[in-house]
């Protein structure tokens, strides 16, 4: 789907309020094309004497729908944007949710899609309604110009390039100035991001105050900066407030020219002094094309993502089984090359090798966090693909060497029965450490890289299953707590499949798969590997 | 909540008071930007009423008139600008300030980054600024429209302003009372859309645990019910911004029709066709503008303005006045010390009692988690604890002069600057002699000759995170402190390069305490104190070979995985 198609699919999902915004917007923009010419009339009635109110009556049945279409306007173009940006923010996050981890983006960047893009891009209902119906007060203006009296109109036409020229100098004076402002501003936010960075340091050498000092230096040259631009504000502004009066001047002076030979009425004058004001009227089309292009800038960072396809899940079910997991001729990302691995049901494999040779997609393959390229991925001889979303993540669990957590407490992150999972995970104790023990939010524990690596694995061990994929899952914690760890892993009786750096993980597992250039070299139990000097090279020996 | 928000307020009049010379010529030159308003019908009124009789040279005068009266409001507004910016750049200024100040205090306080500042600072202070320019210039515009149109038509026939001042103060008043209102769905409406952000920050971070654990739908539930909040809240907005339609169409185009019905009667009492066109100029190029101005713009940038400027002052407090630093010696001593994170929580440091006198070397080992980190924070006055004493040299240690101790955690603050200013951090003004030693010393030479010398400029993003270790060692070397503790402050370097710095330090007059990331470095010390969470013992490593299984555990992990080291 490319960005324009995205961007009619967005006009569409503004729905009732966009076709609503159409009528209403249009009739506001009749209604101010017709009310300077109806005025005149009035006027003229009036100074000729008439008591006729017919046409101030118009004028004000003309005012009152032009007032009712700007509410509705108002009410239309917020609450279909409102409305656009939900379906959209719904759409993106069910979307990436179906991805998952492959959605493959960096958080910070998922992140500014789904909030910024998602309110860019529904702009373009409203937007695109609003730009269309703006063309018609300025178009209509010099039209009725030309009706009203030629002369006017020939007047307005010499004297309008003149505002376009004022308008694109605003563009061009104003960028550069911005731009060394923003710079300035970017210099103070980067010393203040390193300071954060460094509180722990800060706050031991009792240095706020000068840490404030160094992150404002550049604050003088923002301020120079910011003066600037105000300069250049004043310059165009100076100009800008002088191109309309002396617009509708010389539409005026040539309107009285007019009215003094008769060719023109007094109401006339009045009316052609609007059309003038209307006919040079074209910010509101300016502002919309921008908008609009602000919409298909947002829906071009949202359609590649749209664009991939979500993971499919079969309808198939488990058999009742150990929990044997078999890979066969499994490749992937160009790192796994034809990988044959069986883990036998209850068994505990530990997968070693060297760092990016292939791991860490190996466990994401097991639980279907990846897909292969190549080969399948057998759970007690059903092919992963098959199986029903829920039936497949019962079956497997994971933890993480960086976990993150879900939830509002601690115990709702664990899942399950939390305390006797942290309990085999050693998490207890610190657990009831924290400012509300379970009850305390992930969000705002202050947890090390060793307790939160033991709470993805309380995690995991609430999770039931059975088969748990442990990555790098104790790689933070210290060598006891890992040894306690260990023992609650060698006495679970589900097959698990345990991705390992250190030589104690790899000798307590039952076999040890050895990747090596993509395929299994050698899998077997650690200590009949131990005496191959490539195999002890794998830690570090 | 009330609080920051008068808070704001007194910001806001601050901001204006502060510069009172700026805001009388803002006001001056913003009257002389609206003399083609009080001047525009009454030329029309001139001009029309001299052709219609035919006399060019009077109705060009009245035009002329006009092109003056443009030219003269042209330079007002071009001139309005140089004070606006010496309110509002000061004012902008004083907000960064306050931003960085707050962040980086409240960052000290908590030892958590607040990850909101930035966005405070680049994004709302922005904000603020150009709204509250935009409020002061919608401000500004009103009035002396408002007025140049109402001397205008009072000028031009008295009797009209009866028709043109009662529905301007209804429709007024009717946009008053909707702007308290206007206000809490603003806010509501920001805090819906930073709600979101937050759970796409979570959501993002986490798509694979959310895979594996299945979560989808849960999440997705979750995250729509923010969704649907936000929605609704933009809703509710809209209808209010509908609402302010009536008012403009009471207090903008109500006079225009009353002017126009009263039309007839105003010839029969004297009004020439000039005087009818120039009234209905005067309400259609001045007061309906200017209500127009008035409502769209406080309803847009002026609720943008109440309530960024609320999450800006709610955001960062202001910082604790500081303390007198009272210098005593440097020895270290808890006296039954009890310290919990939490009322609920149970205590990470339990009657702890620990001297640590100038000259000692000690080592804390024990599992992760167990409050070794606690333990030193405690120590230099960063917490305090609820039961018992930390004083250092006999002042309390969170009144104790900074520079007597350092404290080095694990993640080294290293800066934007050159080498020099990384190095002398904790001692300003130090000979290059001394940092050169110091560079020596614990082994940053190569690092050092790398980044060209002491003027050498560093990036921090540049360095390893083991390079950015080595900069804040070599700056506590050449410090002042009596006292410096390492927290894991090695755990990027090797082994060999972990024991050159701490051989460095502990040849170093003073004292020092290692939190050890590994064994060895307990080895190194004079004294070890093991921590378990509800106990601690205190030796020598002989001695606590003998008497303490935890250390003997620890220690036996160490030596037996010594073949395959569990260093990492």
């Amino acid at each position: 789907m490319t960005a324009s198609r995205l961007v009619i699919r967005t006009v569409r999902y503004g729905g009732v309020w966009a076709s609503l915004l159409a009528v209403t917007s249009l009739l506001q923009a009749g209604a101010a094309l017709v009310l300077p010419a109806v005025l005149g009339r009035a006027v003229d009635g009036v100074l000729g004497g008439s008591t006729s109110l017919t046409w101030p009556l118009v004028y004000a049945g003309l005012v009152a729908i032009s007032m009712t279409g700007d509410a509705l306007t108002e009410l239309s173009t917020g609450a279909g944007t409102a409305v656009a940006t939900a379906r959209l923010r719904h759409l993106f996050t069910r979307h990436v949710l179906g991805l998952g981890p492959s959605a493959g983006l960096p958080p910070g960047d998922l992140t500014s899609r789904a909030v910024t893009a998602t309110a860019d891009t529904a702009y373009a209902p409203s937007a695109a309604i609003l730009a269309a119906t703006a063309v018609v007060p300025p178009l209509g203006g010099v039209i009725a110009l030309v009706l009203l009296d030629p002369w006017l109109a020939l007047t307005f036409a010499l004297g309008l390039p003149a505002i376009v020229a004022l308008l694109r100098s605003f563009v061009r004076d104003t960028s550069a100035v911005v731009g060394r402002y923003l710079e300035a501003q970017s210099r103070i936010a980067t010393r203040l991001v390193e300071t954060l960075a460094g509180s722990r340091t800060v706050a031991a050498a009792g240095a706020a105050e000068r840490e404030t000092e160094r992150v404002l230096a550049p604050l003088p040259e923002l301020s120079a900066q910011g003066h600037a631009t105000w300069r250049i504000q004043a310059t165009t502004a100076g100009r800008s407030t002088l191109a309309v009066p002396f617009l509708q001047l010389a539409v005026l002076a040539v309107a009285g020219y007019e009215l003094a030979h008769g060719r023109l009425t007094a109401g006339g004058l009045l009316a052609g002094a609007q059309y003038a004001g209307l006919g040079s009227d074209i910010g509101p089309v300016i502002a919309q094309l921008g908008r609009l292009a602000r919409a298909r800038a947002g829906a071009a960072r949202l359609a590649p993502v749209l664009d991939r396809p979500m993971s499919a899940y079969g309808p198939g079910s488990l058999p009742g089984g150990p929990g044997r997991l078999e890979f066969r001729g499994v490749s992937a990302a160009s790192v796994l090359d034809g990988v044959n691995l069986v883990v036998p049901g209850g068994g505990a494999v530990a997968v070693v090798g060297r760092s990016g040779g292939g791991k860490s997609l190996l466990a994401a393959l097991a639980g279907r966090l990846a897909d292969p390229d190549d080969g399948e991925v057998l759970l007690d001889g059903v092919p992963l693909p098959s199986l029903k979303h829920a039936e497949l993540r019962e079956a497997v669990g994971y933890a993480f060497a960086r976990p993150a957590l879900f939830g509002d407490t601690i115990a709702e992150a664990i899942g399950g029965d939390a305390e006797t999972a942290a309990r085999a995970a050693c998490a207890d104790a610190f657990i009831r450490r924290l400012p509300l023990g379970y009850r305390t939010p992930p969000s705002e524990a202050p947890l090390s890289g060793g307790e939160l690596q033991r709470l993805g694995l309380a995690r995991a061990f609430a999770h039931p299953g059975r088969v748990l994929v442990l990555d790098d899952a104790t790689s933070s914690l210290d060598t006891v707590t890992e040894t306690q760890v260990g023992d609650v892993l060698t006495r679970d009786g589900r097959t698990r499949l345990i991705i390992a750096h250190r030589v104690g993980t790899a000798a307590r597992a039952d076999l040890v798969a050895w990747l090596d250039g993509g395929t299994v070299r050698a899998c077997a139990p650690h200590r009949e590997l131990w005496s191959d000097p490539e195999y002890r090279e794998v830690f570090g020996e | 909540m009330s609080d920051h928000r008068a808070r704001s307020r007194r910001v806001l009049v601050a901001a204006l008071r502060r510069r009172p010379r700026a805001l009388v010529a803002f006001g001056l030159w913003s009257a002389l930007g609206a003399v083609p308003v009080l001047v525009f019908g009454r030329s029309v009124a001139g001009a029309t009423d001299a052709f219609l009789a035919h006399r060019a040279g009077p109705a060009l005068a009245w035009l002329g008139v006009l092109a003056g009266a443009a030219v003269v409001g042209a330079v007002g507004a071009a001139r309005a600008y140089g004070p606006l910016a010496a309110v509002v750049e000061p004012f902008r200024d004083a907000l960064v300030r306050h931003v960085v100040r707050g962040a980086v205090h409240e960052s000290v306080r908590t030892e958590r980054a607040d990850d909101g500042a930035v966005a405070r600072l680049t994004q709302q202070v922005e904000i603020v600024r150009d709204t509250f320019a935009g409020l002061l210039n919608i401000v500004q515009g009103f009035v002396f429209t408002l007025a140049g149109a109402l001397v205008g038509l009072l000028t031009l026939m008295p009797v009209t302003l009866l028709l043109v001042v009662p529905p301007v103060v209804a429709g007024l008043g009717l946009f008053l009372g909707l702007v308290g209102r206007s206000i809490r769905r603003q806010r509501e409406l920001i805090l819906a859309e930073e709600r979101i952000a937050e759970s796409a920050t979570a959501l993002a971070g986490g798509l694979r645990d959310i895979a594996a654990c299945g979560a989808e739908d849960a999440v997705a539930a979750s995250a729509g019910r923010l969704i649907d909040a936000q929605a609704a809240a933009a809703r509710s907005m809209a209808r209010l911004a509908a609402g302010r339609t009536v008012a403009l169409a009471v207090g903008g185009r109500l006079p225009l029709l009353l002017v126009l019905g009263a039309a007839p009667w105003l010839v029969r009492h004297g009004a020439t066709p000039g005087v009818v066109l120039g009234s209905l100029t005067y309400v259609l190029q001045g007061l309906s503008p200017a209500l127009a101005t008035i409502i769209r713009g406080v309803g847009g940038s002026g609720l943008r303005l109440a309530v960024t400027l609320d999450r800006v002052m709610s955001a960062a407090g202001t910082p604790p006045a500081p303390y007198p630093a009272r210098s005593g010696g440097s020895e270290l001593a808890l006296r039954r010390v009890t310290f919990a994170y939490g009322p609920e929580a149970e205590p990470v440091v339990d009657a702890l009692s620990l001297r640590v006198p100038d000259g000692d070397h000690l080592a804390i080992v024990g599992p992760s988690g167990i409050g070794k980190s606690t333990l030193s924070r405690l120590a230099v006055g960063l917490l305090t604890p609820a039961h018992g004493s930390v004083t250092l040299g006999g002042v309390p240690a969170a009144e104790a002069d900074p520079s007597v101790r350092a404290l080095i955690p694990q993640e080294a603050y290293v800066f934007g600057g050159t080498l020099r200013e990384n190095l002398s951090y904790l001692r300003p003004g130090a000979s290059d002699h001394a940092l050169d030693r110091a560079v020596a010393a614990v082994g940053a030479g190569p690092l050092a000759e790398r980044l060209g010398g002491l003027d050498g400029t560093v990036d921090p993003a540049a360095l390893s995170a083991g390079e950015r270790q080595l900069v804040a060692l070599a700056r506590a070397y050449v410090s002042p402190a009596r006292l410096v503790i390492l927290d894991e402050a090695t755990c990027h370097l090797d082994a060999a390069a972990e024991e050159r710095a701490e051989r460095a330090f502990a040849a170093r007059p003073g004292a020092l305490m290692v939190i050890a990331h590994r064994m060895t470095s307990a080895r190194r010390a004079r004294r070890i104190l093991v921590l378990d969470g509800t106990r601690a013992w205190l030796g020598a490593h002989e001695d606590l070979l003998e008497d303490c299984p935890l250390y003997r555990e620890l220690h036996g992990h160490w030596t037996t995985e010594g073949r395959a080291p569990a260093v990492r």
